[in-house]
């Protein structure tokens, strides 16, 4: 019955009714009872109920080990380690059995990695695993890798680098299945590595190369080569010279065998850029043109693979940046534009003759690009100078038309170019005309791409962000659908488009969106916890630290606090009866959601940013596009905060709680002045209009005080945010507002203006005195409102296509001239359907934000 | 240049770039957690240098008596990390646990016959046509309807070589399960 209660919604009668049960005297002696019992607890997620049934049925059957396996899974399930822990110690003295004593270790090593408790305490709990598993191993219990892994981690927590050396090292049958696992021949390299053992290191990475290419292995091998090469003397040139050409001609020989140059080639750059970082002072006058020139020998033999840029990047970086001040080396960029002018010329002639050399031409043009980026060259010039070549090979050539590869890349630089130099020339305020129409020229671009190829998900991720920078949700959110989010997606790449209807006018679809997300988070808060239950008993331990802290990133999600808060606020502006919304406010579960700043601090950001692929190092903020592409910041932990605080604010008005109001208000402003530029405009005004929405409440609520002051705050906060009187023409000056903000300005204080009716509400179910004033305020406020809408939707609806082709389309900016003049010449049907999509986009917002003020009628 | 390494549950969270791929599903978490509760070695990832996933194939053993086999569940490989042979480096590391972990008498696959390409690289790999399952693959909005190629490429245990030889050339998906 309680289980029944349970999964129909009724928690508190559930909970009370199993609680009672649990109480009553000899209950959890029949099995029944148990089982049903259990279920309940489990879906009323009260663990210590659920296992106190098992501990409880225990008293009956004290040598049940069936049962003690259940208090084990049970509190694993709920990550009580402690109680896992004595679970395992009985069972294991029960049923003697090899499979139940790691178990035992297993346990420990959880509590003293997760449970709160002194050093000391911890300490003991390691010692006590890590004796166990030597007996294990000596006693020749100690038979899977799977144990062997557990016993490693025991070490590792213990930071027993050398004993973990000599366990890889046993001999028997557990050295075949060593062997035979790349995965602890590698470990074990590594370890010989941090251990200084650096000989035996290179010995054991040559045999491990000897036998199959890895590159961890290869990485090893230099870093041990590196290392002993730190041990010889500064002032031995001889001595280092040897070390390195030993090290060399071993990894020539590698490069030899077939399939494996790559690997080798690619080894050979890693040694001489360590070497470089070493320092090492008898190899310093060499160094960096040693690396230089093996970089390029890399970029030369490799360039035709796509995977050559990705390969190289960072030993560019890394070659022309100076580790010690971070600053970069000028005489090195130049170094590397004489060899990449050498080159650039003659792979693009040849460019035509096959895939391979187109390709390329696209690494060479990603590494002019990084160059460009780390050279700190701002001129816009020099950022689309050569766009219209990469342009007429990407959209135009016989290649793209048999969508080969390397042309999807190539105008998805030449997208790139042409962003970098938006943001570099009409960044400035003054200059956002230019901006827009500058970004409807690189939309052009990527979706002539994306027609060419409905693969290229890069094409497609930098156009959702462009079209949502420009306000135009429909385009972005039918390209985010056409890349089929599903599952643990909606955690890492739910942060695309989330929110963003909600700000554009089209909360509807933003809530399919959040309802999709929170449907995956609801299923899967117990799929990890259950299938820890299946790693015990398949006894693949490996798992256990890798999934508890999948587990944890996934129930403490970043993304999981957003989509949730935006649910909130989508729900928030669903139309209703004065009722139906007082009744959705006041039982709002608003103690749930509560954060506190160890909560928030705890959150992990499993947002997939990097999914949007960059090339240059993400932390050059000038030259990073997911950066400089965000129609607004993230949300950040303030943002979650303050959408925590919107919905409490709001149950506690129609809870009439004015002393939580007032303390949750403050909070609430408070947080908003903190967050400073981590928060955009709008959530400012939104948080400032919340403020003012309350501070009515409370004003009004009181019936002795005015509340004139806050009408007036309120409704010019809300009307600031509709656009007084538009032009009667469009000029592109009203078309950058609309793209930049007009939509999200009206949207924010639609919102606004929707929590102000549910103070209404509230002032009149509470038979204030006030409501009547508040009521008549509010109604000619949204008169005003609704005025000001109408225009706005005449305004879009009469002029923002033209003004798109007038001004847009057919814009003649010097700069982007070369771009814009080859797509209206060769895909002018592209130029216009972009142009079609932001029109339909804002006015399909406009028609919403306008259905929205007629609503509260 | 890649590291071959045990896939982790972690590695879901950066996936994408792999996943994002039209011809590659993202499943629930239960099917990866499920392989990796039970077949950890089987289901294993390419990292490139800079530590991003390149690719990764699932897999496990299944079946009874001489039927019992490695299989092939996924194997997908990022766009730009195609052509470098990644995909038979994860599908050699397959075969050689089949045969050397779990003595297995074959290893065996499904694939779109639309799909050459990878064909192509199992016919390299070894892999022969066994048998059509017929409408196997469902029409998802982006690829059609289709049969399946079940190719397999019978292991050292396997010393006639028998487990390649087709019983019957078209079956139903049903009559491929292994219970």
């Amino acid at each position: 019955m309680s289980f029944l209660l349970a999964t129909s919604g009724k928690l508190d009668e559930a909970a009370e009714m199993g609680r009672e049960v649990l109480d009553t005297a000899g209950s959890l002696k029949d099995p029944h009872v148990v089982r049903g019992l259990s279920l309940a607890f489990r879906a009323l997620a009260l663990s210590k109920e659920e296992l106190a049934v098992y501990s409880g049925s225990l008293e009956f059957s004290p040598d049940d080990l069936n049962l003690h396996v259940k208090v084990f899974m049970v509190a694993s399930f709920h990550q009580m380690y402690k109680e896992q822990h004595k679970a395992a110690v009985n069972i294991s003295r029960l049923s003697k059995q090899d499979l139940h004593m790691w178990w035992v270790v297993a346990s420990l090593m959880l509590e003293s990695k997760f449970c709160k408790q002194s050093s000391q305490e911890k300490q003991i709990q390691l010692d006590l695993a890590k004796r166990m598993s030597e007996k294990a191993l000596e006693e020749g219990k100690l038979k899977t890798t799977e144990e062997l892994r557990l016993y490693l981690d025991v070490l590792e927590m213990q930071e027993a680098y050398p004993q973990m050396v000599d366990v890889l090292a046993a001999e028997g049958p557990l050295a075949t299945k060593i062997g035979d696992d790349p995965d602890l021949v590698s470990k074990r390299i590594v370890l010989l590595v941090k251990t200084e053992a650096y000989d035996e290191a290179i010995k054991a990475a040559t045999d491990a190369l000897n036998v199959r290419e890895n590159w961890i292995d290869y990485k090893n091998y230099v870093a041990a080569t590196v290392g002993k090469l730190k041990l010889s003397p500064a002032d031995n040139k001889q001595n280092a010279n040897s070390i390195v050409e030993s090290a060399c001609s071993a990894i020539d020989q590698w490069a030899h065998i077939r399939g494996r140059a790559r690997g080798a080639k690619l080894a050979l750059v890693e040694l001489k850029s360590s070497i470089l970082a070493s320092g090492h002072a008898a190899l310093a006058s060499d160094a960096a043109r040693l690396l230089g020139e093996q970089i390029w020998l890399y970029v030369d033999e490799f360039s035709s693979k796509a995977i050559c840029y990705k390969d190289i990047m960072n030993y560019f970086v890394a070659h022309i940046t100076n580790p010690a001040t971070n600053d970069v080396v000028q005489e090195r960029v130049r170094f590397h534009s004489e060899q990449l002018q050498k080159r650039i010329g003659l792979v693009r002639e040849s460019a035509d003759l096959s895939e391979d050399k187109a390709q390329s031409w696209v690494n060479l043009e990603k590494i002019r690009y990084l160059l460009q980026a780390l050279s700190n060259d701002c001129s816009p010039e020099a950022w689309v100078s050569g766009v219209d070549e990469l342009l007429k090979y990407g959209i135009e050539s016989v290649q793209a038309q048999k969508k080969q590869t390397p042309c999807s890349d190539m105008t998805l630089i030449a997208g790139q170019r042409l962003m970098q130099a938006a943001f570099l020339a009409f960044s400035e305020p003054s200059k956002r005309t230019e901006l827009c129409a500058s970004l409807f020229n690189v939309l052009c671009v990527l979706e002539a791409g994306i027609k060419l190829n409905a693969n290229s998900f890069l094409l497609k991720l930098y156009a959702i962000r462009i079209y949502l920078y420009l306000s135009c949700y429909d385009r972005a959110r039918a390209l985010y659908d056409s890349l089929n989010i599903n599952n643990l997606q909606h955690d890492t790449l739910g942060f695309l488009i989330a929110g963003q209807g909600i700000h554009l006018g089209c909360s509807i679809n933003d809530l399919e969106t959040c309802y999709d997300g929170v449907n995956f988070y609801d299923r899967s808060k117990w799929k990890v916890p259950r299938e820890l239950e299946s790693v015990y008993k398949n006894e693949t331990y490996s798992n256990l630290l890798d999934y508890i802290e999948f587990h944890d990133n996934l129930v403490h999600s970043f993304q999981r606090e957003c989509t949730h808060r935006y649910a909130l606020r989508g729900e928030a502006l669903e139309a209703g009866s004065q009722k139906s919304i007082i009744e959705k406010w006041g039982q709002a579960d608003v103690i749930s959601i509560d954060h506190t700043d160890e909560t928030l601090s705890a959150l992990h950001d499993n947002r997939d940013i990097g999914v949007i692929s960059l090339l240059t190092p993400a932390s050059m903020d000038k030259w990073n596009l997911e950066k400089l592409t965000r129609a607004t910041p993230l949300p950040c932990a303030s943002w979650v905060l303050i959408n925590t605080l919107v919905p409490q604010i709001m149950h506690y008005i129609v809870a009439s709680d004015i002393e939580q109001v007032e303390a949750k208000v403050k909070k609430l402003l408070a947080t908003a002045e903190e967050a400073g530029d981590s928060l955009s405009i709008y959530e400012h005004r939104f948080a400032r209009g919340i403020g003012q929405v309350a501070m009515l409440y409370i004003r009004a609520s009181d019936g002795k005080q005015s509340f004139s002051d806050q009408l007036t705050d309120l409704s010019a906060t809300i009307l600031d945010g509709l656009v007084a009187e538009p032009n009667d023409k469009c000029n592109a000056e009203t078309l950058s507002e609309m793209a930049l903000e007009t939509i999200r300005n009206v949207s924010t204080a639609t919102e606004i203006y929707t929590y102000a009716v549910t103070v209404r509400f509230a002032l009149n179910e509470q038979r204030s005195p006030s409501a009547k004033a508040v009521s008549l305020s509010l109604s000619q406020l949204r008169k005003a409102a609704l005025q000001r809408m109408s225009a706005l939707r005449s305004l879009t609806n009469s002029y923002m296509r033209n003004a798109i082709d007038e001004h847009w389309s057919s814009h003649d900016i010097e700069l982007f001239m070369p771009a814009a003049t080859f797509m209206r010449n060769k895909r002018k049907h592209i130029v216009d359907s972009v142009a079609k999509s932001c029109f339909s986009g804002w006015s399909r917002s406009v028609k919403s934000l306008v259905a929205q003020w007629e609503q509260w009628s | 240049m890649a590291t071959l390494r045990r896939f982790r549950a972690m590695d879901m969270f950066h996936f994408n770039n792999i996943n994002l791929d039209q011809y590659t599903d993202t499943y629930d978490l239960s099917f990866y957690l499920t392989y990796l509760s039970k077949w950890p070695d089987l289901f294993n990832a390419a990292e490139s240098a800079d530590s991003t996933l390149m690719g990764y194939i699932m897999s496990k053993v299944e079946g009874t008596n001489d039927e019992w086999h490695g299989h092939v569940t996924a194997l997908t490989v990022a766009p730009e990390c195609r052509r470098l042979g990644l995909g038979r480096r994860l599908m050699q590391g397959l075969e050689n646990a089949s045969e050397k972990t779990y003595d297995c008498f074959f290893v065996d696959l499904f694939v779109r016959p639309s799909n050459q390409v990878a064909i192509e690289m199992y016919r390299e790999l070894g892999y022969t046509l066994y048998r059509q399952v017929v409408d196997y693959y469902i029409a998802d909005g982006v690829l059609p309807m289709e049969n399946a190629h079940d190719m397999r490429k019978a292991l050292a245990r396997d010393v006639d070589k028998k487990s390649i030889v087709p019983v019957k050339m078209f079956v139903t998906p049903a009559e491929t399960h292994f219970w």
